[in-house]
């Protein structure tokens, strides 16, 4: 048993002096909750996608608790740094952390965008081949959200590394969107196009930002500094 | 005591001096880039995927001395914030060097095609503003200017707005831009632009943080306290 100092001020996690494990432990459950709570924004993006409209309300106040619980774990993690008595490996996961939690914040902040957007432009969720497009990439981007949540709560090299090769499939459906867009006639053509562009441009980012949380655990879990040069291979096909 | 956080100190002013250089280098690329890109230069594309390993090593080596000072020196407050937001700042950077990379393998995709003039002035455009922001960024930085960086997201508006009426060309020039293949490249392209600006505005946040200790969810989070009455700050301190 170690003894046990609590540190109130480190984001709820308590912290240690000589023993820093249960609070790394806390850190990842933390970190994990905070992935939830980004996905249950995912959901009411993808219900709206879909034309089910939850109350705006609901999603504005689960954004509100992703950025408290940014700023508390960001907090926590500094001054649990600032007690020095991580070792190595668990310096290694707390900075990690420290780098996968923003990814997850911004992952909600373009959820809530979404939503907000469909809201404004309901044609978004109007049946048709545009919105076929755009539900397609919405459902991948989320589920390679998804992964990197996974990959995270488990710390699987293995998914982690899937995901750094999974945003390629989102560059096929720009290639879509881009044909149906100029497919399309009529008065209101333009503002369907820019909205349309503007819920995928969030989503593909949705999508790169679970790719970086993959790349930052490759790093994590294998040390491997490839994490580096793995540069969009997919981006120019 | 004095003498080791002396030697701290010049650790970190080393890691800053590398960081601006590696960033340098990937504002030469932008524009080394778009050149060859306008100019549909193959050899200068091929020659610019070649040289990102080298910004990838140099981004690799900083995170790698930010991991070890914090392994062995254990630094406290501005210091730590400095050297975790250097680790961070390695990151985004050479993510604005890959998407280059990504330009550049666009650009063998585009051999043989022709770039219509509207476009190629919109491109220019973006990766002129792209450059301005990812120096913006880094004089914010180098300058320890909170301002700066908090004004970084405001001035990305004119990127992004570049990019919707990039985007909006693409669309409306069925005659000039038939191949839709060459139409999708295009479309790519101009969001790897429009992505370097994002790496700008997000390495203004962490500068903003690492400057002034403040994040900007900090007020959505306290909205969320005050719904959910519980106090922001029994959580932080």
């Amino acid at each position: 048993m170690c003894d046990r100092i609590e540190c109130e001020g480190a984001g709820g996690i308590s912290a240690d002096l000589g023993c820093t494990r249960p609070t790394i432990v806390a850190l990842h459950s933390r970190v994990d909750q905070m992935g939830i709570r980004v996905d249950e924004n995912l959901e009411r993006m993808l219900d709206g996608l879909r034309g089910v409209e939850h109350p705006l309300a609901v999603a504005i106040r689960t954004n509100d608790e992703i950025d408290r619980m940014l700023i508390s774990l960001t907090y926590g993690c500094y001054e649990l740094l600032e007690q020095g008595t991580v070792a190595a490996p668990d310096l290694r996961f707390v900075l990690s952390a420290m780098g996968i939690i923003p990814e997850l914040d911004r992952v909600g902040h373009l959820a809530l965008g979404v939503v907000n957007l469909v809201r404004e432009n309901p044609q978004l969720a109007r049946s048709g081949p545009v919105r076929d497009v755009v539900l397609a990439t919405a459902n991948d981007a989320v589920e390679l959200f998804r992964t990197s949540l996974r990959a995270w709560s488990l710390q699987d090299l293995g998914l982690a590394a899937e995901l750094t090769v999974g945003t390629c499939r989102l560059d096929l459906y720009l290639g879509r969107l881009v044909v149906e867009l100029r497919r399309l006639r009529g008065p209101h053509a333009d503002r369907v196009a820019r909205s349309t562009f503007a819920a995928g441009r969030a989503l593909e980012r949705i999508a790169d930002h679970s790719a970086t949380i993959g790349r930052r655990l490759q790093y994590l879990l294998a040390g491997d500094p490839m994490h580096l040069t793995s540069a969009i291979e997919c981006g120019a096909r | 005591m004095t003498e080791t956080r002396s030697g701290f100190h010049q650790q970190l002013d080393v890691i800053q001096r590398d960081l601006l250089r590696v960033a340098a280098r990937v504002a030469e690329t932008v524009m080394r880039g778009t050149e060859a890109l306008l100019d549909l230069d193959l050899l200068a594309a091929r020659a610019l995927i070649d040289g990102d390993g080298e910004i990838d090593a140099l981004a690799f080596d900083v995170e790698e001395r930010c991991f070890t000072a914090l392994a062995r020196q254990q630094p406290m407050g501005g210091d730590m914030r400095a050297l975790v937001t250097a680790l961070h700042l390695s990151s985004e950077i050479e993510r604005s060097g890959d998407l280059m990379v990504n330009v550049a393998k666009a650009t063998s995709h585009l051999f043989g095609s022709e770039i219509p003039p509207q476009l190629r002035g919109l491109l220019q455009a973006m990766s002129t503003e792209a450059v301005r922001l990812h120096r913006l960024a880094m004089d914010a930085y180098a300058e320890q200017d909170a301002n700066l960086a908090a004004a970084l997201d405001d001035i990305d508006d004119r990127l992004d707005q570049l990019h919707k009426d990039y985007i909006q060309a693409i669309l409306e020039l069925h005659a000039d831009v038939p191949d839709v293949h060459v139409a999708v490249q295009l479309a790519l392209i101009g969001r790897y632009y429009e992505r370097i600006g994002d790496h700008a505005v997000n390495i203004g946040e962490r500068v903003r943080y690492m400057v002034t200790g403040w994040l900007p969810e900090y007020e959505s989070s306290a909205r969320y306290a005050v719904r959910s009455q519980a106090p922001l700050e029994s959580e932080l301190r």
